[in-house]
C-alpha cells in the first residue's frame, strides 16, 4: 500500500508542477472534503445497522446466522471462531442483499477480531470476497440507467450477475492458489 | 422491485420481535449498538482520508487519462471498448468518481449503447478495492500485496468477461 501510495503520489506531483501547480493543493484539499463527508454520511449510516446488529447479537439470531453458516465458513476461513464468523456471515450476507453501508462495520469487527486471533488468511479471504462484489442486484447501475431514459435499465442484470459471480470465485480461487505457492516456499 | 424494497422492513420485524421475545431492551441495546459507530469511524477515518486524497490526485493531475489512454490499444485486444478504459482504471479507488464517469458515458453514449451497457457491467461488477482495504485493513501492519493483486486481478477478468457477456447475451 505505501508503495502504491508513493507511486501515485509523486507521479501526480510531478505531472502538476508541469501543467497546474495551483491545483495540486487544491486537488487535496478536495480529498480531504470529500473523506470528511463521507464519513459524516457514513456515521449516520452505521448507527443505524450497529444499533440493528446489536440488538441481532442480543436476539441470539446472530448465533443462528453463524450456526448455519458454519460449516461452510470453516472451510472458507478456516476457523472455529464463532464471534468471527457471525461477523463474516452477517457481512456476507448484507453483501448479497445490497443493503447500503450495512456490510462494512460488519466486515470492519469481523477483519479486527480474524487479525486479532491470528487468522490473517481468514481476514485476506474476507476482504477478497468483498473486493470482488457480491451483490446480486445491481440498483445502483439500474437506477442510473432508468432515470436517463433506457428503454430496458435491467437488461444488465445478467451480465452483472455472471461476471460478478465469476471475480468472486476466481478471487477465491486464485488466493487459495497464491496461499499454497507461497506456504511452499517457505 | 416490490419484493426488493420489502427485506428491509422484514428484516428489522424478524429481528426486533424475536428481541422482544428474548426480553431484550430494545431502547438501550440499540443504543449500545449505534455507540460503537463514531470510535469506528474515528479509527478507519485517517486511512479514508489519505485514500480519498490519493484518488482526487491520481484523477485531476490528468495521471489516469494518461495511464488509461496508454492502456488502450491492450484494453482493445482484450475487447474491452477503449471509452470505458478511465472507469475502469478509477473504479478501484473510488466509488464516487467511477459512478461519475459512468453517468458520463451514460450521457454521451446513450444508456442503450454498447459502450454503457459494458461501462455499466464493468461498474456493477467489480469492487472499490483500494477504498475497501483501506478501512477494513486501517493502521495494521500486515503485508497487503497478496489480497489486493487478487482482488485486482479478478476484477479485471471480470470486466474482460462482463463485455463479452454484453456482446453475446
Amino acid at each position: 500500500m505505501n508503495a502504491i501510495f508513493t507511486a501515485i503520489f509523486f507521479a501526480a506531483l510531478l505531472l502538476f508542477l508541469f501543467t497546474d501547480p495551483d491545483l495540486f493543493l487544491a486537488s487535496m484539499l478536495k480529498g480531504g472534503q470529500k473523506a470528511a463527508t463521507l464519513t459524516l454520511s457514513l456515521l449516520s449510516v452505521y448507527c443505524v445497522w450497529l444499533g440493528f446488529f446489536k440488538v441481532m447479537e442480543r436476539s441470539g439470531a446472530m448465533r443462528g446466522v453463524a450456526r448455519i453458516t458454519a460449516p461452510l465458513a470453516r472451510k472458507l476461513f478456516r476457523t472455529r471462531d464463532e464471534e468471527a464468523i457471525a461477523l463474516s456471515a452477517g457481512n456476507l450476507s448484507a453483501n448479497l442483499l445490497g443493503l447500503p453501508g450495512a456490510p462494512t462495520p460488519l466486515g470492519i469487527r469481523a477483519t479486527k477480531r480474524f487479525l486479532a486471533t491470528g487468522h490473517d488468511f481468514a481476514a485476506e479471504m474476507l476482504f477478497v470476497l468483498n473486493a470482488t462484489s457480491l451483490q446480486l442486484l445491481p440498483t445502483t447501475v439500474i437506477a442510473l440507467r432508468l432515470a436517463m431514459g433506457s428503454l430496458s435499465p435491467a437488461d444488465i442484470f445478467l451480465p452483472t450477475l455472471l461476471t460478478t459471480a465469476f471475480t468472486t470465485l476466481l478471487g477465491v480461487f486464485l488466493l487459495l492458489m497464491a496461499q499454497k505457492c507461497g506456504r511452499r516456499r517457505k | 422491485m416490490k419484493f426488493v424494497s420489502l427485506i428491509v422492513p422484514l428484516l428489522f420485524l424478524v429481528v426486533f420481535a424475536v428481541a422482544l421475545f428474548r426480553r431484550v431492551k430494545l431502547y438501550d441495546c440499540f443504543a449500545e449498538g449505534a455507540k460503537e459507530a463514531a470510535p469506528l469511524l474515528l479509527s478507519v477515518f485517517p486511512y479514508l482520508a489519505a485514500m480519498l486524497i490519493l484518488s482526487e490526485l491520481f484523477e485531476s493531475s490528468g495521471l489516469a487519462r494518461m495511464i488509461a489512454d496508454f492502456l488502450t490499444p491492450f484494453y482493445r485486444l482484450l475487447g474491452i471498448p477503449p471509452e470505458i478504459s478511465s472507469l475502469v482504471l478509477i473504479k478501484p479507488f473510488s466509488g464516487s468518481g467511477s459512478l461519475a464517469l459512468l453517468s458520463e458515458l451514460f450521457t454521451a453514449y446513450g444508456p442503450d449503447s454498447y459502450i454503457a451497457r459494458c461501462a455499466a457491467v464493468a461498474y456493477g461488477s467489480g469492487e472499490t478495492v483500494f477504498y475497501i482495504s483501506a478501512i477494513y485493513f486501517a493502521g495494521t501492519k500486515k503485508k497487503l500485496l497478496r489480497p489486493i493483486a487478487v482482488s485486482l486481478l479478478a476484477n479485471f477478468a471480470g470486466v474482460v468477461l462482463g463485455c463479452l457477456l454484453v456482446r453475446i447475451l
